[in-house]
């Protein structure tokens, strides 16, 4: 495991060079610029959108576009064939999203400090989106598999969201009832969103327990039958090495 | 080294075996040649034995034990070139031979190489600011990052000036000094013939000849020698077959003629390879 930490400083020099720092920071901004307009409830209702949009999207768009360069450049195989193994690699990828979530969190939380004058419960902030952007590295991960290109990583970032996105949004209008939309937890935004979401507002505790844990069931799932056996193909896949 | 028992290889959205039951061994310390026409398999060979490519079928052992048995330390032993350029492009040169450093255990120091192959001028520019023939070469400098005791390049002259190829094929040949084992391709006959001690032609599927150029030269070639030479203003040209150049007449030729050219029949790998594959050389 020696091997991760030149893994993941290579991975932030890069996300520096490659701009997409830059294109992170440059959302950050948009958001605190959004936060400003908002008071009090309002204010609180936002608070965790911006951080739950941060987990999630910006967490796949970073490690779909690292992919993405990697495998366009080639120099994916390079690192393959180096003593590094695939786990080492595909972890690298993890803590590096969960680095620029945490980054995000200390950004954020400073700004909003400084502009409104408000602080949250940061201790339960920190490991929700630690879980939250673990599970949305691999999902990352995985819809990097199927694209062919960049922007057929963001169409199928889409379709993820307008699948999973589409049962909260009718439980909320009523069009799915209010027994079934119970069940819409075991969704990871929905799950995402309430672990989140208790940063501003009361969960009960059985929701943040099973939030963990399914989560984290579910990374592991996804790592183990999902990502891990079909690394390789996607590897060695397309352009032809 | 490696010993390859009838590997069989299918890309899994191929109907057909690319390879289809080859066999050959690479010995320690040799350069070895894999030849064949574009599409052939030569890289897929290549990806196979470095372990990129795991669903074949057959055996391969690497110092005498299944390759597959080996774990990723691996590649510490070994050094590859891929046939096209492989860098981070918004890092310099010198940034992506620094990345990948630190990924081995062993490193060399990389100045007097990146010298050697004239690029030390260059090593704060870009990656991606390269032209081609910069690219490859740094490509090369890549393979020798962790010492390795194995070298694989793939088509490894191709698309560089003879002055570069001329210093990269010394490289290669002191590499072999040194105690280094090296797989090569490439579709450059005379490289070839000038750095392998052994070559494989590969056409179909199927391996056609494994043998060292030498051989295969006599093997093909026809053992005869050709004279030309001016009588009365004219010229005559005649054949003599090995047996016959112990004979008066050829001697008496040489003798008393005007010779304008003498030939032995030895072919060039070039025309072995046209033979043996039953296709011409690209480019
Ligand atoms: N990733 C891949 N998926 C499917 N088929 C592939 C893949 N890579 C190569 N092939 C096919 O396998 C065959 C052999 O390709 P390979 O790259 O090994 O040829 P080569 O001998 O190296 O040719 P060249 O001299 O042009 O480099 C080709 O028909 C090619 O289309
Ligand atoms: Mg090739």
């Amino acid at each position: 495991m020696g091997r991760l930490l030149p893994l993941v400083k290579g991975e932030f020099d890069r996300l520096n060079k490659y701009n997409l720092f830059t294109a992170n920071f440059v959302v950050l901004l948009f958001w605190v610029g959004l936060a400003f307009f908002f008071e009090g409830e309002e204010l609180k209702m936002f608070v965790p959108v911006i951080f739950l949009m941060d987990s999630t999207m910006m967490t796949i768009m970073l490690v779909g576009a690292s992919l993405f360069y990697e495998k366009q450049e080639h120099t994916m195989n390079s690192i393959m064939i180096s003593p590094v193994t695939e786990d080492e690699y595909l972890f690298s990828k993890v803590i590096v999203g969960v680095l620029n979530s945490l980054i995000t969190v200390i950004f954020i939380s400073a700004a909003l400090y400084f502009v409104k004058g408000v602080i949250y419960n940061y201790l339960l902030l920190i490991p929700a989106i630690i879980i939250v952007t673990v599970v949305h590295t691999m999902i990352g991960i995985r819809l990097s598999y199927h694209a062919k290109s960049f922007s057929s990583l963001l169409v199928n970032f889409m379709v993820y969201i307008f699948l999973f996105l589409l049962p909260t949004v009718f439980a909320t209008l009523g069009i799915i009832d209010a027994n079934l939309a119970k069940y819409l937890i075991v969704l990871p935004p929905e799950i995402s969103s309430i672990l989140i979401g208790a940063l501003a507002r009361d969960v009960e505790l059985w929701k943040l327990l099973f939030g963990y844990t399914y989560l984290s069931v579910l990374s592991f799932v996804l790592y183990r039958f999902m990502i891990k056996p079909k690394f390789n193909e996607y590897i060695m896949r397309e352009t032809g090495v | 080294m490696f010993k390859v028992r009838n590997l069989r290889f299918k890309y899994p959205s191929s109907k057909e075996y690319t390879i289809n039951g080859i066999d050959f061994e690479i010995k320690n310390g040799e350069i070895f040649g894999f030849l064949g026409p574009s599409a052939a398999g030569k890289s897929t060979v290549q990806k196979i034995l470095i372990k990129l490519l795991k669903g074949f079928e057959g055996e391969i052992e690497y110092y005498g034990k299944p390759l597959l048995s080996y774990n990723d330390e691996f590649y510490q032993d070994i050094g590859v070139s891929f046939e096209m350029p492989i860098s981070f492009s918004k890092l310099t040169a010198m940034e992506n031979l620094d990345f990948f450093k630190k990924l081995y255990k062993q490193t060399v120091d990389v100045e007097p190489l990146l010298k050697r192959v004239g690029l030390w001028d260059d090593r704060d520019k870009k990656a991606g600011e390269y032209s081609k023939g910069m690219k490859i070469r740094l490509n090369f400098i890549r393979a020798l990052l962790n010492k390795p005791k194995m070298l694989f390049l793939d088509e490894p002259t191709n698309g560089l000036d003879p002055g570069n190829a001329r210093i990269m094929k010394d490289m290669i040949l002191e590499f072999k000094k040194q105690g280094g084992t090296v797989f090569i391709t490439s579709h450059i006959m005379s490289d070839i013939d000038e750095l392998c001690d052994r070559v494989a032609f590969i056409a179909d599927g199927k391996l056609r000849e494994v043998d060292t150029p030498r051989n295969l030269k006599i093997k093909y070639g026809k053992r005869m020698v050709k004279v030309e030479y001016k009588e009365e203003g004219s010229l005559i040209v005649r054949e003599f077959s090995m047996n016959e150049i112990k004979t008066s007449a050829f001697c008496e030729l040489l003798r008393d003629k005007d010779i304008e050219t003498l030939h032995s029949g030895e072919t060039t790998l070039e025309e072995i390879f046209i033979k043996v594959t039953g296709v011409t050389l690209r480019g």
